[in-house]
């Protein structure tokens, strides 16, 4: 499923020469995407450079340019918490953004919001969505941990006003696509794509054998859900390793350090652990640590991977206080987010109702090239 | 064959010792310890209790505040807010080269800040408590999130934030968190039995018109209730962040519905006058103890939320329980004294 540290490197690279030599490319790959049927195929993999025809030519940027006619896009942006991924996500938005105003004269109005609460804080972001169509935003980008069955409602008040909805990072994979009220979803397979790979890196490190404990999202989560379907399919695929504990960190580091240590406390010998987000993977070390238990060295200890793909975690990588995590691109994640928005409202594209973006395995040695590529957006010519 | 009255003696016995304010908490707790060593014998290790105690000291210190501003007939919805803005000011400062312990005192003094303001906007605005620690918990969180603008301070860990953070043990075997808990315990229980201001507390909180009319300063006890409370919070909040290693915008959310359960089931009333410490003690107790009870035996999140629910109940009921049995034990006594001087007047209350 995973392909080569080095091929990976050079796939990152390739992508910061595409952010790097500006939009134009990045554009050409998204238009190329515009012949899907609307509430039609799943698209898998990133907008990618795939155009052909006019590419990077004068004539394309003048003509897209007298379609957009300066045209100013009103946008409110609400994820489920404000944390290091969405602020990483923010900054690549404000990166794509301010390309495709440089390349091609749109105009970006940025708001964002986020409950101040935790992912259960729900209701919050309904009112949000509301003031927001209320108010004739253009388009609305939501992630949230609200019941699937709520949004739809608001989201559908929303699209019949006018506000476009595209959701990001959403495990929309656990419902029926045609139940889904929004332009675009676009984000990764929990299932396939998180879940699972976690659970093949462990099952491939200890070679198949082993004592697993989980630190997982809180009691509902559908992201919770999703990964656990394929990180529980990783292990029916080895049945010598065997999940021993699983307990509840709600996605915080301290709530992860608390549970890891209860499930250390039964189960010393254990040999890894899943963090189901980075933040408690990395709780789940310090567990470890104080617990007078090994890290992993490459051949002995105790594996941790977690799931995000944040610059802190990547430290913590480097550092041998995390073995892995499965980086969700939070780069990718947004500059598809904006392409899709900016095709679909300005150019009048049909897009498609999933977009899935590449996810990755980072490892102590892959961790530099992966980090590099956030840097690479983490300081946007313009904010918005 | 036992008779009677050795069955009425043990029968008073049991009533006395129930009658014991927090003791019905306790005896829930020793048949849930007991309970739990028999479903899984690693619960009474003395590893997991060390764990227990380095999990629990943040919503203890949190409820003990919480008891004081509830004795004063007060609540302060501020305290997760508080904590996590704490946290975030002693980070800061050390990244910016502030010496540790300075960094450490300045977010202790936040806590106390964020409490005076709680304090001024109640008893100058006459907001209700309710209201302004409400506020208060928007602001503070508010304050947080602008300012770490969504991505966590980290960097800030040296050996000696480990150490505060409980990262590292004296001697191997006891914490410095514990310490500070230990200590903060000590002394307000001493404020509230031995001092002026407790009596003040106690009065305020019971009968705030009384002791108005009494000359009891009213206000400035509210005061003093809420700087407590937010000291306590900054406490917990400079704590937590040297045993979370970052802080997160979202540091503390929650902790205040866990202060408050705690402090109730420890026998603070939210219609004030009632509380000790030792009862916030069993309550921040009873709930770590179920959270790493349910995670050692096994039980799924799903079903951690009922259990935790129930379980905490249990503990609500045993202790009003116990208020029962005081009252029946006052009756006796009563009825006993009556019976051998039919002119001795009725046993007084005494402040619990």
């Amino acid at each position: 499923m995973e392909t080569d540290p080095a091929e990976k490197a050079s796939l990152v690279s390739s992508r910061r020469r595409f952010l790097g030599t500006g939009a134009l490319v990045g554009t050409v790959g998204l238009l190329s995407a515009c012949t899907t049927p609307p509430g039609g195929a799943t698209s898998n993999g990133g907008g990618g450079a795939s155009g052909g025809g006019a590419e990077g030519s004068d004539d394309y940027t003048a003509a897209i340019k007298k379609l957009v006619a300066g045209r100013e896009l009103q946008v409110g942006f609400t994820p489920p918490v404000l944390s290091e991924y969405y602020t990483q996500m923010e900054n690549a938005a404000f990166t794509r953004m301010a390309q495709l105003e440089d390349l091609y004269g749109v105009k970006w109005k940025w708001e964002k919001s986020s409950p101040t609460g935790n992912f259960n804080a729900v209701e919050q972001q309904i009112s949000t969505v509301q003031s927001w169509t209320s108010r004739e935003f253009d388009i609305v980008f939501i992630c949230t941990g609200a019941n699937f069955a709520t949004m739809q409602g608001v989201y559908k008040k929303a699209m019949d006003s006018g506000t476009k909805i595209f959701q990001f990072n959403q495990p929309v994979e656990l419902y029926p696509i045609d139940d889904v009220n929004t332009v675009s979803n676009i984000g990764y397979d929990n299932r396939w794509q998180s879940g699972y790979v976690a659970g093949k890196f462990i099952a491939d490190t200890l070679k198949g054998q082993g004592k697993i404990i989980q630190i997982m999202g809180p009691a509902g989560s559908d992201w919770t859900k999703a990964r656990l379907v394929g990180f529980n399919q990783a292990m029916s695929e080895n049945p010598g390793l065997e999940v021993v504990g699983s307990a509840d960190g709600g996605y915080l580091r301290d709530k992860g350090l608390s549970a890891a240590q209860d499930l250390l406390t039964r189960n010393a010998d254990v040999n890894a652990i899943y963090g189901e987000n980075e933040d408690m993977a990395l709780g789940a070390s310090q567990a470890v640590d104080a617990a007078g238990l090994k890290q992993w060295d490459g051949n002995q200890g105790v594996v941790i991977i977690g799931a995000d793909g944040l610059l802190s975690g990547m430290d913590a990588i480097r550092n041998g206080k995390l073995t892995a995590s499965v980086d969700v691109n939070s780069v990718d994640n947004a500059i598809k987010m904006i392409d899709t928005a900016f095709q679909s409202i300005v150019l009048k594209n049909y897009v498609p109702k999933v977009s899935n973006i590449t996810t990755h395995l980072v490892t102590k040695d892959n961790v530099d090239a992966y980090a590099s590529y956030i840097n690479g957006v983490m300081s946007p010519a313009k904010k918005y | 064959m036992p008779t009677s009255s050795t069955h009425s003696s043990a029968g008073l016995r049991i009533q006395s010792i129930l009658s014991k304010p927090g003791s019905g908490i306790v005896v829930m707790l020793v048949l849930f310890v007991i309970v739990m060593a028999v479903v899984s014998p690693a619960f009474v290790t003395f590893g997991n209790w060390q764990n227990i105690a380095n999990q629990g000291v943040f919503v203890l210190l949190l409820a003990l505040g919480m008891t004081v501003v509830l004795i004063a007939r007060g609540i302060d919805l501020s305290v997760g807010s508080v904590m996590g803005l704490s946290a975030g000011v002693s980070a800061y400062l050390i990244t910016q080269g502030l010496i540790f312990p300075l960094a450490l005192l300045a977010g202790i003094a936040c806590g106390i800040f964020c409490g005076l303001l709680n304090a001024l906007m109640i008893t100058k605005l006459g907001l209700p408590d309710f209201v302004a620690t409400l506020a208060m918990l928007g602001v503070a969180r508010g304050v947080l999130f602008l300012w770490t603008a969504g991505t966590p301070f980290t960097r800030y860990m040296t050996p000696a934030y480990s150490l505060v953070g409980g990262q590292t043990q004296i001697a191997g075997f006891v914490s410095i968190p514990i310490i500070i808990s230990i200590a903060a315990c000590i002394a307000l229980s001493l404020l509230l039995r031995r001092s002026v201001l407790g009596r003040y507390l106690y009065a305020v909180g019971g009968n705030p018109d009384a002791a108005r009319l009494s000359g009891i300063p009213v206000n400035r006890i509210k005061t003093y209730a809420y700087l407590i409370s937010g000291g306590c919070a900054g406490l917990a909040g400079v704590i937590l962040a040297g045993r979370a290693t970052n802080v997160a915008p979202t540091m503390g959310t929650g902790y205040e519905i866990l202060a408050i359960t705690a402090a109730i089931i420890g026998g603070a009333a939210l219609t004030g006058g009632q509380g000790r410490m030792i009862g916030a003690v069993l309550g921040a107790l009873t709930i770590t103890l179920i959270t790493n009870a349910m995670n050692i035996a096994g039980i799924s999140s799903e079903w951690q939320q009922l259990v935790t629910g129930v379980i905490l109940l249990i503990a609500v009921l045993l202790d009003r329980l116990t208020t029962y049995f005081k009252h029946r034990q006052r009756s006796t006594e009563i009825a006993a004294a009556v019976s051998v001087d039919p002119t001795a007047k009725p046993v007084q209350h005494v402040m619990s």
